[in-house]
């Protein structure tokens, strides 16, 4: 066990935590130079086509140190998206280490203090690497002098790398070796193991990914899990080296995995402790609080028919994605569906897109909204989580929101514009700190439901890219709040309402039928727009009878091109939602979301 | 281009006795696609003559060519109407000079006149004039200008098609980077109502979408029957380069580039039936495409539309037995209409001729009934 390192690599979104996985990987023989793909640790398809990674990973590899000694290294890779933290904090606690990458071109960030916090919470050995040296606008020296300051460590004794290209890798290799203490459990006390992760696969039912604490794990023993207390055969335990490889018994300090024969991830949670049912202990490891999902939106199949297939689609994500909640809900204007919580804004793009892809879907999905408290004049306080359930404003006392504090870590030069752009949304300034020369960090504290969507591209758009921001929820406010409703062809349709402040509501009105007026393709008929708020109309429009759709022309050669283009313009329509009489497509839905000003 | 017509009206004469030699009975033969007046009448002979010599041209056939203003003479219309051709259709577009230079036209208003009176002169009893509309920036007082003009012009058979940008063409990408003003539908949509009121007014009568003919107290109303064959899903040859046929369920294409073409016509590679030695694509129609297609196509005549009939014998299910939602959903928004003709028709309703992709499309990439036999069937050669 003195030859075991299990470490995390921690950093900022994109600064190259998975490729300098890759170059661990191949340094130390686990991947052929044959095999090798770019972060061959992204393997879900999504992951590798958008670059990032969703889901935490781990690998054991084989290193033989300058000291002679052959060492066995327990690599987790994180994803660096602030909506997946969460599975860097499980990440942690199976670790004795963290790799803290610094991108050299981008200096520290703030979710390379966000993690660095979660990590030194976690009691774990820092590792700080500087990346991406090979591009001409790094600064190393910089960036070094930064960390020194950040963590106390010397300038000189940071590794300075290139993941991409290989270069000073091998100093990483020796710093996990040197400076990441060896696990101290005892393989002779009885066994206990933490799930930090999980992933469903259809032969060997749920995989747990565990690290082990103390004791060992036979192939053949009986394990019990401890929150549901449960006993199981294990179908397969092994490692990973990078894909399932079974092994006969897995020791303390191990990472690994148990292929439970599970069909369900909720009966196997990831931070349960698992042990052994002969010989077991008598108290869990402490856990993880498990993610509480921040945003909220309806996902309904665009034909009623399919709702089948949505809930199936949803069971199976869910079993890879114990972050995803849902239960059935019912809309007037889209009829049955599912009222889901996400991590945050990206994670629902991501399940919705893995919804199209991965289960060939078609879906509407509803504006997101974030959870409110509404307390009645009776003094009984209801959660709800959309706008459909808002009830009425004379029976409502008060209406409360969650706020967060939001992290942003900005060159000082674009101070003026964040700080604009934060109060522009109900934000409130509370400190400021400068962690870098040049560099500002700003802290405020802000309603969530102004930060969920397109906060962080204008962040970026006035910022040229340079600001990044990490944020967290601190409670429940009171607001002044209202619900915006919308008619379309002269049925309310509820998916369309939101809930808005009431300064805001008369201007977010009528840029709503705007927009709508846009979206909303020409029908057969006219179709009458309207929104109302407390029961006053804010703003109609109306969006005029197509009168012509034809192709001009269609001879014998053009039958095949000429039938391409129709069913691809019936596709289109597919996509769109009937509500009432009118189809309306999935942007409309998204709509309200972007009401600011142009 | 000149230098290589010889060698590609041989090419051409190869590829018609490859695949004719049966006799087989033909009743309408076009010369179109590009400009064929560049011909000169000996080629236009010598193919004429090959498809006489490998086909039976029936009595009455219809031998239509197309023609732009300014590229024909007396001469040469007084020739080609002497060899058999009965049929001139003329690129007109406009009556509109701007236009014509807008659509990059070498011929001006007054060459179209010209080129309508030498037909006259040449014996032509069957014009037809094609016009385009809804150009950027046409006004509609322009537009009714044209149609005034090409009534006065007193052709037999009036085409008007509404532009259709597409991105990779030329106009596409202007309209992309904003140099042109993108044309207003609903300006479209007002100069097609204001044509067809006004030709029905000169007494012509609408048999497809973007197709009139005038009523000829003989010869009856004055349709091209080519064109006929296409939206009745009917076979023919596709000849040349870059040409398109349809026979026994099969759609063949040809080599496009002339080069190519001659090229594989000279080589007389191996031919696949019914395609020939310059056929690049052969592709099997299943049955059930082919019912869709009769109505994607069938439903582009506004007079006749799809012969209940005539697709019963085909298929072996009725219109209502293969597309039942959709037929009912049609009818419920106004946009098809049955009518008694010689038999049940179901066609588009007035207010359906300029909304006919909403009709189309509900007609293709559907599931087959489970009623139908997608067994590959053929459809007798007419
Ligand atoms: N030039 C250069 N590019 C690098 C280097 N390391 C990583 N990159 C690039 O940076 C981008 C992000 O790299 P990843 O390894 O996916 O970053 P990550 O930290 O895993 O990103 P997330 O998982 O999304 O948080 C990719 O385009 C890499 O090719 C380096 O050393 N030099
Ligand atoms: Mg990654």
């Amino acid at each position: 066990m003195e030859n075991i390192r299990n470490f995390c690599i921690i950093a900022h979104i994109d600064h190259g935590k998975s490729t300098l996985a890759d170059r661990l990987l191949q340094m130390t023989g686990t991947v052929s130079d044959r095999d090798m793909v770019a972060q061959i640790l992204d393997s879900m398809d999504l992951e590798r086509e958008k670059g990032v990674t969703i889901k935490a990973s781990a690998v054991r590899m084989l290193y033989k140190a300058k000291d002679g000694l052959e060492y066995e290294l327990n690599l987790i890779d994180t994803p660096g998206h602030v909506d997946f933290n969460y599975e860097v904090s499980r990440a942690l606690a199976a670790c004795e280490g963290a790799l803290l990458i610094v991108d050299a071109t981008q200096g520290i960030e703030a979710q390379t203090l966000a993690n660095l916090y979660l990590a030194l919470d976690a009691d774990l050995v820092i590792v700080p690497v500087i990346n991406k040296i090979d591009l001409p606008s790094a600064l190393p020296d910089e960036v070094a002098k930064d960390l020194e300051h950040l963590l106390g460590v010397p300038a000189d004794s940071i590794p300075r790398i290139s993941a991409k290209e290989g270069t000073n890798v091998e100093q990483v290799l020796e710093a996990i070796v040197s400076q990441v203490p060896p696990p101290r459990g005892d393989a002779d006390l009885p066994l206990s193991a933490l799930i930090f992760d999980s992933h469903y696969d259809s032969y060997k039912g749920v995989v747990a990914y565990i690290r082990i604490m103390d004791g060992k794990i036979r192939s053949n023993d009986s394990l019990r899990l401890m929150a549901t207390r449960s006993d199981l055969k294990p179908v397969e335990i092994g490692i990973f080296s990078p894909t399932m490889r079974p092994v006969d018994q897995l020791l303390a300090g191990d990472v690994g995995y148990i292929a439970t024969g599970l069909k369900t991830v909720s009966e196997c949670r990831v931070g349960d402790t698992i042990t052994n049912s002969q010989n077991p202990i008598r108290e869990p490891l402490p856990g993880y609080r498990h993610p509480k999902p921040m945003v909220f939106a309806g996902i309904y199949p665009v034909e009623g028919e399919d709702y089948d297939d949505l809930k199936e689609a949803l069971e199976k994500l869910q079993l890879n994605d114990a972050s995803l909640v849902y239960q059935p809900e019912t809309s007037q204007a889209l009829n049955f569906g599912f009222r889901c919580g996400f991590l945050g804004l990206f994670h629902m793009e991501i399940i919705q897109e893995r919804l199209e892809r991965e289960y060939d879907m078609d879906v509407v999905v509803t504006a997101p909204s974030v959870e409110y408290e509404v307390v009645m004049l009776t003094g009984e306080i209801l959660v709800i989580d959309s706008p459909v359930e808002l009830p009425d404003e004379a029976l409502i006392q008060e209406v409360r929101e969650p706020w967060m504090k939001l992290d942003i870590i900005t060159p000082t030069e674009f101070y003026g514009p964040v700080m604009e752009l934060v109060t522009r949304r109900r934000g409130v300034y509370t400190q400021q700190d400068y962690p870098a020369p040049n560099r500002v960090q700003l802290i405020f504290e802000i309603p969530l439901a102004e930060i969920i969507v397109d906060f962080f591209d204008e962040l970026k758009s006035r910022t040229r890219g340079y600001a990044s921001m990490d944020y967290s929820f601190i409670g429940y406010r009171p607001s002044n709040l209202v619900k915006l409703e919308v008619m379309v062809g002269g049925e309310p349709v509820d998916a369309l309402a939101c809930i808005v402040h009431k300064e805001e509501a008369y201007h977010k009105g009528q840029r709503l039928v705007t927009k709508l007026k846009e979206l909303i393709p020409r029908q057969l008929y006219d179709v009458a727009i309207q929104a109302s708020a407390s029961g006053r109309i804010i703003s109609r429009a109306n969006v005029k009878a197509m009168r012509k759709d034809v192709l001009a022309k269609c001879y014998g050669g053009d039958i095949t091109r000429k039938k391409k283009l129709l069913e691809k313009q019936k596709r289109g329509k597919r996509r769109m939602k009937m509500v009432g009489s009118v189809e309306i497509p999935q942007e409309a839905f998204m709509a309200v979301l972007r009401l600011e000003d142009e | 281009m000149e230098a290589f017509l010889p060698a590609y009206v041989d090419a051409l004469c190869k590829e018609i006795v490859q695949v004719g030699g049966d006799g087989l009975p033909v009743h309408t033969i076009y010369f179109g696609g590009g400009t064929p007046s560049v011909l000169s009448l000996n080629q236009f002979q010598k193919i004429l003559t090959t498809i006489q010599n490998v086909f039976q041209v029936l009595p009455g056939a219809e031998i239509s060519a197309e023609a732009n203003p300014g590229t024909v003479t007396l001469e040469s219309l007084d020739g080609m109407r002497r060899i058999g051709i009965n049929r001139l259709s003329i690129g007109m577009q406009s009556a509109n000079p701007e236009e014509l230079v807008f659509l990059g036209r070498i011929h001006d208003v007054y060459a179209i006149q010209k080129s309508v009176s030498q037909a006259r002169s040449a014996g032509f009893d069957h014009l037809s004039l094609d016009l385009i509309f809804g150009l950027p920036g046409q006004t509609i007082r322009q537009w009714q200008n044209t149609v005034e003009y090409t009534i006065s012009l007193q052709p037999e058979h009036v085409s008007f098609y509404g532009l259709t940008i597409e991105d990779e063409t030329p106009l596409g990408k202007w309209l992309k980077r904003g140099l042109v003003e993108a044309p207003d539908p609903d300006a479209g949509a007002d100069m097609y109502e204001w044509a067809a009121e006004r030709l029905e007014k000169a007494g012509f009568r609408s048999y497809e979408i973007s197709n009139w003919a005038l009523l000829d107290p003989i010869r009856g109303w004055m349709q091209c029957r080519h064109n006929m064959q296409y939206w009745r899903l009917q076979p023919y040859f596709g000849l040349g380069a870059g040409a398109h046929g349809y026979l026994d369920g099969i759609r063949t294409v040809n080599a496009s580039q002339i080069g190519a073409y001659i090229q594989k016509m000279q080589a007389g590679g191996p031919q696949t039936t019914p395609g020939s030695s310059a056929t690049v694509e052969l592709k099997a129609i299943s049955r059930w495409e082919q019912a869709e297609e009769m109505m994607m196509m069938g439903l582009r005549m506004t007079h006749e539309g799809v012969d209940e009939g005539e697709f019963i014998d085909r298929f072996g299910i009725s219109l209502e037995e293969a597309f039942p939602r959709q037929i009912q959903k049609l009818i419920q928004e106004g946009l098809l209409e049955w009518v008694p003709m010689d038999g049940r028709h179901l066609r588009l309703t007035r207010r359906g001729w300029l909304l006919g992709n909403r009709v189309f499309m509900e007609f293709v990439g559907c599931p087959p009934p489970a009623l139908f036999h997608n067994h590959q069937g053929s459809i007798p050669v007419g």
